[in-house]
């Protein structure tokens, strides 16, 4: 991702889906994830968070994240041996990308 | 990996994270407030969100600048009252990271 510069885009990805563990079935689609650099800073806690946190977070993070701010269903065709084909597979792709919260869940 | 920004770098275009100095004033009830100068944390960091197949169906990677190696620093604030203690502790950054924000010692702000 060097050649980026700071914010939070979309980035393309090719994702395959394949129908069990042999591949019997699969299919390849384009998809976009959101990558980028957003700011953050961190820097020592105002006393009422001192005291609110009986002095245990002495540091304050201030921060933003890339994340999907618009995403979209496709639908993947999986293809199989002669001919045959599988239901179609809907996956998730990015559309669009903003710096945003940081997720608490795995923040 | 340790980044070091001299004042003159232009910042708009920074990646990675680095010291960098901030200003606060330290108050606390009972003491009157005193501007301290010191070395703190900022940049920007890789993140990322990836649409994966299976639940939770986004994959988040969300790193934050943040705090590696710090000194405790003690200023003595001024017009304490008698029975307030004068002294104030913060944290100085000695080397910053990316780093998962730790709510165990942080105050995690997302905004």
């Amino acid at each position: 991702y060097d050649g980026l510069t700071p914010g939070c885009h979309l980035h393309p990805f090719n994702v395959t889906i394949r129908s069990d563990r042999r591949g019997t079935c699969k299919g390849t689609h384009l998809v976009y994830a959101c990558v980028g650099y957003c700011e953050s800073s961190a820097f020592p806690s105002r006393y009422s968070v001192l005291v609110a946190s009986n002095f245990t977070h002495n540091i304050t993070s201030a921060s933003r994240c890339c994340t999907i701010s618009k995403d979209a269903k496709v639908k993947v065709r999986l293809d199989c041996p002669r001919g045959r084909h599988h239901e179609e597979i809907e996956i998730l792709t990015a559309e669009a990308c903003r710096c945003d919260m940081c997720r608490k869940s795995r923040y | 990996s340790e980044v070091c920004v001299a004042v003159t770098t232009p910042l708009h275009g920074f990646r990675g994270c680095a010291v960098r100095e901030f200003s606060f004033v330290a108050q606390k009830p009972g003491c009157k407030g005193l501007r301290i100068t010191t070395d703190a944390c900022w940049g920007r960091c890789q993140t990322w969100e990836k649409p994966i197949l299976d639940p939770p169906y986004i994959h988040r990677h969300h790193r934050v600048c943040t705090y590696n190696r710090t000194r405790q620093m003690t200023a003595r604030l001024p017009g304490c009252q008698p029975n307030v203690s004068p002294l104030y502790h913060y944290p100085m950054a000695l080397h910053c990271h990316c780093a998962i924000c730790s709510t165990q010692d942080a105050e995690c702000e997302t905004f």
